[in-house]
Parts: C-alpha cells; sequence; structure tokens
C-alpha cells in the first residue's frame, strides 16, 4: 500500500496527509459502530487530517469521530469549527468546550470559524466581543493549536476575512473544476493564501453530494485528483460509508498529481456547466447554510435540513423525566 | 397639472399619480406602475378588473407583466381589465426565452399580444436575466436580442428592455453590449442602496445612457422589509419613487392595497437627499446580510422556468 503524501501546513513545520476526511458525511453512516470503522479504516489508510463541526447532525458527527478517535488521537491532525456566524466569544468558547467533550480531546489541533457566507461576517467576527477574541484566547490556553476560518460563497468575502490581517493559520473553501470558471476561489483566494503563507484547506471537490458525477459531467475520481492537484495542504472529502473511504484512498494513495494539460482539460469540460453556476449551489442559494447561520442571520430555515430536523426532535416529549445519561 | 381626463380621473383622494418620461421613448408614464404577477394572484378575475380600472383613473398607466406569470393568467387578467381601454395604458409585458433561441421567443410574443388582448406592446422585456452567462447567451447567434430587432422591426413592439433581480455586475455586462434598450429594469428599495447596490452600481448608468430605469421590489419582494421592520410601507414606497426612475412597479393583488399604494402615489413628491440619506443608514445593519433582499442572496425569487432552462432544481426542490 502507497501512502497518502504529507503536506507542509502553511508556515507551520507540520505535515498533514492530502486527502482529508470530512466530517459532515460521517453522521450518514448507519449507526456509530459504522463510523468508528470508517475512522480506524482512514487512520490505517494514512489519513492524518480530520474535519468536523459543532453544528453537523447537532453534535453527532463529532460525539462519532471522537469514539472513532479513542486511542489514536495523537495520530491525527484534528479540525472542528465553531459556529457563532456573528455572534459572541462567550457563545464560541461554550461551543469549543462542547466540541472537546464530544471529541473526547483536551485540544484541537485547528479551530476554523464556520460558513463564513455574509458580507457582514468579516466585520462581526472582528469586533469588540467578538469571535476572534475567541480565537485568541483558546490558542492562548492552550485548547487549539492553530486557527483559521471556512466559507463557501463568495471569494470576495474570503478577501474581506484575509483584509482584517487576523493571523489565520488555514483557510478552507470549494476547489473543484466549475470553481476554477465561476466566482472562483481557485483563481482570487488560492493566490492569495500563497502569498500569506496560510495552509489552503480544499473542500467540495465533487461539489457537495456529487451532482456532477451522477449527472455524468466527470468522475469522483477524475474531481478528486483536480482538487488535490492544486497547492493545497489538503482536500476534504466527505465519507460516509466504506466504498466512498475505499474511492478517495485510491486516489490518494501515492497520489501524483495531474499535469497542467490534464487540469485544463477537466476545466473545458466542465465550463458550460460551470457558466451559470447550476452544479455550485452552495455559492447561489441557501441549500449547503446551515440553521445556525441563517438563525444568526435571521435567513428562513429549510424544514428538511437534518439539523433542522435535529432540532425540532430536541424538543419532543420524550415520555422520561430526565435526558438520556450518555 | 390637471387635463380634461385628469379631472375626470379625480376620485375621492384627489391628485392624480404624476407622470415622467420614459427614457428617450417619448411615452410618459405613471411614477407607480402595476405588478403583473400580482395580478395573477388576486383572488378573482373580477378583482383583478377593478384593481386595474381604479388603477387607471387614478392616473396609473403602466401596467407590467411577463409571459410566464401563472401560466398566462396574468396576462389574460390584464388584457380583459383593458379591453376597450388599451389606449390609456402604457403596457409592458417581458419574454421568457431564458437562454432559449429567437423563435421560441416570437413565438411567446404571439401568445402575449393574444393574451394581452392587443396588436403591439409598448414596451418587451427579456425577464429573468440572473444567470452569469445569461447575456452571453440572449447575444449569442440566433440569441433573444434579435427577436427584440425583429418585432420592433416589424410594429409588434415599440420599445424594447431587459430586467433581472440577482447581481449589478449582470445588468452592467448586458449594457456593455451596447444594444439599444430602452428600458431596464432592477430592484431598488432601501436596503439595495448599501448590499449589492443596483442603485449605485446600475442606475447611474442606466440614466447615463438615457434608458428608462424601471424600479420594483421596493419592499423585497412580499413585503419582507416591512415585516421584519426595517421600514414602514409608505416610506419604503417613498424612498423607491424618489430615486431616478421612470416609475416604480409595485405587486398589488387586492384593493386595500393599491389604495395604500394610490395614497403615497398621488401628488407624489419626492424625498429630500437628506431624507434619502436617512433612510438608507436606518436600513444599513438590516442591509448588510442580504437576509431581506432574497431575490439577491438565494433562489426564492428565481423562476422555475429559467431554473429548468439553466439545470437547476425546481422551486419544490430547492425553496431558497
Amino acid at each position: 500500500m502507497a501512502a497518502i503524501p504529507l503536506r507542509q501546513f502553511g508556515r507551520h513545520e507540520v505535515r498533514i496527509s492530502a486527502l482529508g476526511f470530512g466530517g459532515h458525511h460521517l453522521g450518514d453512516a448507519p449507526d456509530e459502530g459504522a463510523a468508528i470503522r470508517l475512522v480506524r479504516q482512514a487512520v490505517d489508510g494514512g489519513v492524518t487530517f480530520f474535519d468536523n463541526c459543532w453544528e453537523y447532525h447537532r453534535g453527532k458527527t463529532e460525539d462519532w469521530m471522537g469514539a472513532g478517535l479513542q486511542g489514536v488521537r495523537d495520530r491525527v491532525f484534528l479540525m472542528t469549527k465553531v459556529c457563532t456566524h456573528g455572534r459572541d466569544k462567550a457563545l464560541a468558547l461554550r461551543m469549543l468546550d462542547e466540541s472537546l467533550r464530544r471529541l473526547r480531546t483536551d485540544h484541537l489541533d485547528l479551530w476554523q470559524i464556520h460558513g463564513v457566507s455574509c458580507e457582514n461576517d468579516p466585520d462581526l467576527f472582528i469586533r469588540k466581543n467578538g469571535a476572534a477574541e475567541a480565537l485568541e484566547q483558546a490558542k492562548k490556553e492552550g485548547k487549539v493549536r492553530f486557527v483559521g476560518f471556512t466559507g463557501h460563497k463568495d471569494p470576495a468575502i474570503h478577501l474581506k476575512m484575509l483584509a482584517t490581517d487576523f493571523p489565520f493559520d488555514s483557510v478552507q473553501m470549494p476547489l473543484n473544476p466549475f470553481d476554477s470558471q465561476f466566482h472562483s476561489f481557485e483563481q482570487q483566494v488560492l493566490p492569495e493564501l500563497k502569498r500569506r503563507g496560510i495552509a489552503a484547506l480544499g473542500m467540495k471537490p465533487i461539489c457537495g453530494h456529487g451532482d456532477p458525477v451522477q449527472k455524468g459531467v466527470l468522475t469522483g475520481e477524475e474531481a478528486l485528483r483536480y482538487a488535490m492537484s492544486l497547492p493545497v495542504t489538503t482536500t476534504i472529502t466527505g465519507i460516509d460509508k466504506p466504498e466512498a473511504l475505499q474511492q478517495a484512498l485510491k486516489v490518494a494513495q501515492g497520489f501524483a498529481p495531474l499535469q497542467p494539460s490534464a487540469m485544463q482539460a477537466l476545466r473545458d469540460r466542465c465550463r458550460q456547466y460551470a457558466a451559470d453556476g447550476r452544479f455550485e449551489l452552495y455559492k447561489l442559494s441557501l441549500k449547503f447554510d446551515n440553521p445556525e447561520a441563517r438563525l444568526a442571520h435571521r435567513f428562513p430555515l429549510d424544514m428538511q435540513q437534518v439539523e433542522v430536523k435535529e432540532m425540532l426532535r430536541m424538543s419532543d416529549n420524550s415520555g422520561h423525566p430526565y435526558p438520556p445519561v450518555k | 397639472m390637471l387635463g380634461a381626463t385628469g379631472l375626470a380621473a379625480r376620485g375621492q383622494s384627489g391628485a392624480e399619480v404624476p407622470k415622467r418620461p420614459l427614457g428617450r421613448t417619448g411615452l410618459q408614464v405613471s411614477a407607480l406602475g402595476i405588478g403583473g404577477y400580482h395580478l395573477g394572484s388576486a383572488d378573482s378575475d373580477a378583482d383583478a378588473t377593478q384593481i386595474v380600472n381604479e388603477a387607471l383613473d387614478a392616473g396609473v398607466n403602466f401596467f407590467d407583466n411577463a409571459w410566464e406569470y401563472h401560466k398566462g393568467l396574468s396576462e389574460e387578467r390584464l388584457g380583459r381589465a383593458l379591453k376597450g381601454k388599451r389606449d390609456r395604458a402604457v403596457v409592458m409585458t417581458k419574454v421568457c426565452t431564458h437562454g432559449r433561441d429567437k423563435n421560441v421567443a416570437m413565438r411567446q410574443l404571439e401568445e402575449s399580444l393574444t393574451r394581452l388582448q392587443t396588436d403591439r406592446l409598448d414596451v418587451w422585456q427579456i425577464h429573468e436575466v440572473i444567470y452569469e452567462n445569461d447575456p452571453d447567451l440572449i447575444f449569442g447567434p440566433n440569441g433573444v436580442a434579435e427577436a427584440l430587432v425583429q418585432a420592433k422591426q416589424q410594429g409588434k413592439v415599440r420599445f424594447v428592455g431587459f430586467t433581472g433581480h440577482k447581481d449589478p455586475s449582470i445588468h452592467l455586462k448586458m449594457l456593455s453590449h451596447n444594444f439599444p434598450f430602452d428600458t431596464v429594469q432592477m430592484p431598488l428599495n432601501c436596503l439595495d442602496a448599501t448590499f449589492r447596490s443596483f442603485e449605485t452600481n446600475v442606475l447611474p448608468e442606466v440614466n447615463r445612457r438615457g434608458m428608462a430605469a424601471l424600479g420594483m421590489k421596493s419592499l423585497g419582494g412580499s413585503g419582507e422589509l416591512v415585516r421584519e421592520g426595517a421600514v414602514v410601507v409608505t416610506m419604503g414606497l417613498r424612498y423607491a419613487m424618489s430615486l431616478p426612475v421612470a416609475v416604480t412597479i409595485s405587486g398589488i393583488d387586492s384593493l386595500d392595497v393599491l389604495h395604500q399604494n394610490l395614497e403615497v402615489a398621488r401628488d407624489f413628491q419626492p424625498l429630500s437627499a437628506g431624507q434619502m440619506q436617512t433612510v438608507r443608514e436606518a436600513g444599513r445593519f438590516d442591509a448588510s446580510d442580504g437576509h431581506l433582499e432574497l431575490f439577491k442572496t438565494t433562489k426564492k425569487y428565481d423562476g422555475d422556468l429559467g431554473r429548468e432552462m439553466h439545470g437547476f432544481p425546481s422551486a419544490a426542490e430547492l425553496p431558497i
């Protein structure tokens, strides 16, 4: 078995696997046991970067990932995200403690601001009592090693976050052949990160839920190869079942980047679909904006979203006098 | 300024809705226009007819519509209401090719004329230019821009334009083709002023080119600005009507709404520059994430036909 290449994390002498394990899809595994097995198999396969988020499946994916990483925590670089969406530092620090508890660890390797997708998020982030202060404090207290932010909406908002000159260690963004020619993070944000020595983390290599793969525009393998061939530290891909893990490992183990001509051929094939953003709904609709972001910014909720259903279920009358003891 | 018809049109509330020039067309249009989509949402055909008649009597002469509104019902209702009064109205409708070719456009034009019971439109606009590649498709070979030219030549439409609610940069891309549009329609309200702003980015350019600016979504499209307390109805409408536009198109689905809007529009006096600035500043915080201008930030206001032509999920599958 060839190893997954390790790449340097921005300006730091830390190396992480070129393939990252996406936390959201872990919540789609049939049960905790299956999730634990997926995490273990990924670690054994050479994946060292694990992505998660306070609000994914209302905590379930952090819980399951924490269970999966028990005993191997020190072999991985663990990231989760905080869901302030413009709200205060105190909320951020409460979320951090919950994340640490669920992930069964005393520190995160990386803590990122989740879902920076509104024009005013940068202003709300770097204000008195804003989440920026929480990142600084958590770092000082040793609860997190590095900090960053993520978002899938608009390169201009990413650039506005960078213009705050907050000392981010990493920035996460959607990177795929469609993005390369439509409101492009690849063109507008990647070069700026390189210039600043910030680790670039790619996500949505197959556009989130694989729409262009289902429509036959390109294969999952081609899409992942494209994303991993960009100048990024890692490419985070959603893993919900063993087949998805095996497919990703097949690309990542012994990975050699595509030639520029092959990259261009993929861009060309995707051009007509990239032109109106039909496969990048995260840029043009609220589909990928979770309820915490919508509530904080007073956008309408999507009652079909898994996290919304979880929130509603929390108010169900269980018939028991106390919540279940975990 | 009361002409003979003006005197007759005076209702119990007095003054008429003022008229303004429609760009360089030579037409005079009322500062308030009746939105066609909401005519289709009115409770009954009779209600729609009464809305149109009362509006005409108050001096409103600009009527908006689109081929795709309520599968033709909006055009049919307007056509019926204007029977015998067609010459008192400036009738606009929109063509809904969404990237398809000239022939589709010409077929839709014939259907619109039939439904509207007229042999000529005053204004024919390209509907819902909201996808990044729309300008390329519109001006591509055999695109809908050619249909606008042909329809004008054939005398089936007097003036042409386009409309969209998504992004000022797409409007500017349309204008950069230097096509002789007579009208350009866009969302204009007191929150737009400080968020992805058509007012700042598009309106001056449209006026510089001598085109008529048509404002819409003065209250957010479905009254979002009012419902969430960003502005009261009268001030929201006054702000939009005080901008350098020919007409502010307002969705009116009941007589109550018509009366409320006429209250503002009759004998309309624009806000002063200072008052405009106060309203903008008051809305700045609510504007700053776009949660009340959902037509810019979500899929909510994007029609199903356009979605289908561009390969997007339907409104049922992806409401916002």
